[in-house]
Formats: C-alpha cells, sequence, structure tokens
C-alpha cells in the first residue's frame, strides 16, 4: 500500500462542482473567460458580497472555494499557493486578505465558505431573463441575506432543547420532593407512627411535583 | 321528423317521373317536381333549362383560392388556445409563489424575497462603500467589524483586539440585529458541562 490517498492529495471542496467547466462567452475566447472569473473572485475576495449572474456566480464559486481550501492547507510559504493566489488576486493587497484574514477565519469551518443566493427577478419580467445571484463569504460583516430562523421554536433542535429542559426540571422536582418528604419521615418516625404510612406518602408526595408540571 | 317526411315525398316523385317515358313514350310531360316547386301560373318551356356555367357567375373577373375543406375542431381548437404542454395561449396561473413571514410582501419560491433583499443590499452597499474607503489601498490584514453609533463606547478596547473598526455615522437599522456580534467577540466558555440554565 505505497499508493497515496487520492482524496489527502486534493483539496475537498463542501460545494458541488459541474463535470465540464460553463463556457462563458466571452469575445475573447476562453482567455477572456478566466479573465472575467478572476475578476468576479477577486471582487467577492473584496466585498464579500457580490451579485452578479447566476452561471457566472456559479462557476466563480468553485474557483474562489479551491483558491481559500489551498490557502488554509498550505499558508503562504507555499510557492504554488502563492503564485496561484497572485494570478486569481487582480489587486494584491488582497493577497494578504487571503492568507492573513480568510483561511484563519475558515480554518475550522465544516462546511463551505461561501453561499450562493437565486436574486429575487422582477415581476413577471421577460422570458429570457437572465438570472442573478448573491455570492457572499461566510462570517462577513453584512447584514444576513435570509432572516435568522435559529429563534424558531420548531426547529428539531430547539425542540429537543426544551425536551431537555423540561426534563432536567422533572429531575430536579423529583429531588427536591425525595428530600422534603425524607424529612418529614424523619420528623415522623420521631413521633411514632406506623412505617406503612410513611412509604405510602412518600410516593404519593414525589409524584406531586411530577404531575403539576405536566398540566402546566 | 318533417324534413326526413319532405326528402321521402321527393324522392317518390322523381320515381314518379322515371317511369313517365316508361309508360307514354320517349317524351316525358313536363316535370311534376318543378311544377309544384314553381307554383306558379306561368308555363315553363322545355327550352328555359340550359347547362350551368360558371362563365355568366364571374364574366370578366378571377376567383380567389378559398379553403376547400372545413378545419376539424381539434385544429380549430388548438389554433384558438393552443396547447398545454407546448404553446399555452391563455392565462395559466402561477403556483410558485408565497407570502414572505418577515415583510408579508410575494416572493417566488426558491429566490430570495424582493422587499426584505432589498433592504439587506442598500445596507450592504453602505457599508461595503465605508469600508472601502477606510481601507484603502492598504493590505487588508485584519477582520472588519462595523459598528454604528455609539456601539464603540459599549465594550472595552481589548473586545475589537486584532479587529479593524469601520464606523457607520449612522445608528444601526432596527432589522439588523446586534447579537450577530456576539460570536466573533465573546469568548469561548469554560465550562464543560452542557446544562440548560433559566430554571424555574
Amino acid at each position: 500500500m505505497n499508493q497515496a490517498e487520492v482524496s489527502k492529495l486534493m483539496s475537498q471542496l463542501r460545494v458541488s462542482i459541474p463535470k465540464k467547466p460553463r463556457r462563458l462567452r466571452n469575445p475573447d475566447g476562453p482567455e477572456g473567460r478566466l479573465n472575467k472569473l478572476r475578476k468576479t473572485v477577486s471582487a467577492l475576495v473584496k466585498h464579500e458580497r457580490i451579485e452578479l449572474n447566476s452561471a457566472r456566480a456559479h462557476e466563480a464559486r468553485g474557483y474562489a472555494e479551491r483558491l481559500i481550501s489551498e490557502a488554509i492547507r498550505h499558508g503562504d510559504c507555499h510557492k504554488a499557493t502563492m503564485d496561484m493566489a497572485n494570478f486569481w488576486m487582480v489587486e494584491k493587497q488582497l493577497v494578504h486578505k487571503l492568507f492573513k484574514v480568510l483561511a484563519p477565519r475558515f480554518v475550522n469551518c465544516p462546511v463551505s465558505y461561501t453561499r450562493m443566493y437565486k436574486a429575487p427577478r422582477q415581476y413577471p419580467g421577460p422570458v429570457t431573463e437572465i438570472r442573478r445571484a448573491v455570492l457572499e463569504l461566510r462570517g462577513n460583516p453584512y447584514p444576513p441575506v435570509k432572516p435568522d430562523m435559529t429563534q424558531n421554536r420548531n426547529l428539531i433542535h430547539n425542540v429537543l432543547l426544551d425536551e431537555a429542559k423540561k426534563q432536567y426540571r422533572y429531575e430536579k422536582y423529583a429531588q427536591i420532593a425525595a428530600k422534603l418528604t425524607a424529612g418529614e419521615s424523619k420528623a415522623e418516625a420521631k413521633s411514632t407512627e406506623s412505617a406503612d404510612g410513611n412509604q405510602k406518602e412518600h410516593t404519593a408526595t414525589v409524584e406531586e411535583p411530577v404531575d403539576t408540571k405536566e398540566e402546566k | 321528423m318533417i324534413p326526413r317526411i319532405l326528402v321521402r315525398l321527393e324522392v317518390l316523385l322523381q320515381h314518379m317521373e322515371h317511369s313517365f317515358p316508361v309508360l307514354f313514350g320517349t317524351k316525358p310531360p313536363p316535370s311534376i317536381v318543378s311544377l309544384v316547386a314553381s307554383n306558379s301560373s306561368v308555363p315553363i318551356s322545355s327550352n328555359s333549362v340550359e347547362p350551368f356555367s360558371l362563365k355568366d357567375l364571374i364574366g370578366d373577373g378571377f376567383l380567389w383560392a378559398v379553403p376547400r375543406n372545413r378545419r376539424t375542431i381539434e385544429k380549430r381548437l388548438k389554433r384558438k388556445f393552443g396547447h398545454p404542454d407546448y404553446v399555452w395561449k391563455l392565462i395559466k396561473p402561477k403556483t410558485t409563489l408565497r407570502t414572505c413571514n418577515q415583510c408579508g410582501h410575494d416572493y417566488e419560491v426558491g429566490l430570495l424575497c424582493p422587499h426584505c433583499y432589498d433592504k439587506v443590499r442598500k445596507e450592504t452597499e453602505l457599508i461595503q462603500e465605508k469600508i472601502q474607503k477606510e481601507l484603502g489601498l492598504d493590505p487588508v490584514d485584519k477582520e472588519v467589524i462595523v459598528l454604528y453609533d455609539g456601539e464603540k463606547g459599549e465594550k472595552p478596547n481589548e473586545q475589537w483586539n486584532g479587529k479593524r473598526i469601520v464606523e457607520m455615522q449612522r445608528p444601526r437599522p432596527m432589522w439588523f440585529s446586534k447579537n450577530l456580534m456576539q460570536k466573533t467577540t465573546q469568548p469561548a466558555a469554560t465550562t464543560e458541562e452542557a446544562k440548560p440554565n433559566e430554571l424555574g
């Protein structure tokens, strides 16, 4: 087993990349296409949120993800990565941003580094309208594009947290009740009463707080 | 009902007409059908019946081409309404519109809400402009934090350590929650036990 793991040799991206690169129409051919994509990736790194054609956004997204991923893996002392950064960043002050800001920001990011949304279109609009998209880096300082739904009570993790909270309360109440009854039984034992009657009271008092919580 | 009787009567009369030459010789008497149909006192001479010719009708004029067959009902309907799977000429109801939970405007499923996004886009553009003005052409080596009016003094300067602050000279919009900043400014929790708080 001397063969290297192929998955370790390449950056694993968290976005799906189409099998064939898009042929973005350009009068200068493939070279013009790359220049356009360079500009787009640079703008994304610079502004962290841009609105552009859907096709170009999707194409540029893959390149941006790959670039950030390489920057995280190899750092700024790796010549090939630095050359790549030099190629993709049209404005050279962004090379600093890539290695000093974005790489530390995304070093522990378990999901994709960018997000893409479909921008609203004119209604009803022409049938041949060019679709727009919003492309952004995660962790940007701007207001969120989509509303924050983490406070929604019906989200599964909120439901689970609520249940956990409830259960924790039941346990606490049960403990308190047990303590109280223990104190009572001691007092009752001192006053020389029958043990059978005490046990019945024990169970009744333990169950009481649980019932009251359920009713609420 | 009545037209059928009329047809039968006509057929009967024609049969009688044909049977006359057999009974009374080669020359038939004037036809009974024409007598009945005309119902006039003027006697019809045998010379008045001439073969029909288009020339009498048109004269010096000419005819355009005209449809020779009736179009079928299917073709007429398809011309009128189109086909639902290919070209449908009537208005189709759009079923992909929803109401935004945040602002109540209509939006298309899968796309962003136009009203909400417009708000966000305007604010984003303002912030971007401000950031670019602040950063200029210097190498960008720090995270940028955006603060609004009166937010800089709220927390000690150590909180912003290693971060570049860009101040917007305006109050924070109501819908742009300040809680978004908590993650970057608050230190990580030191407690290992994960227990819910707010008991009682």
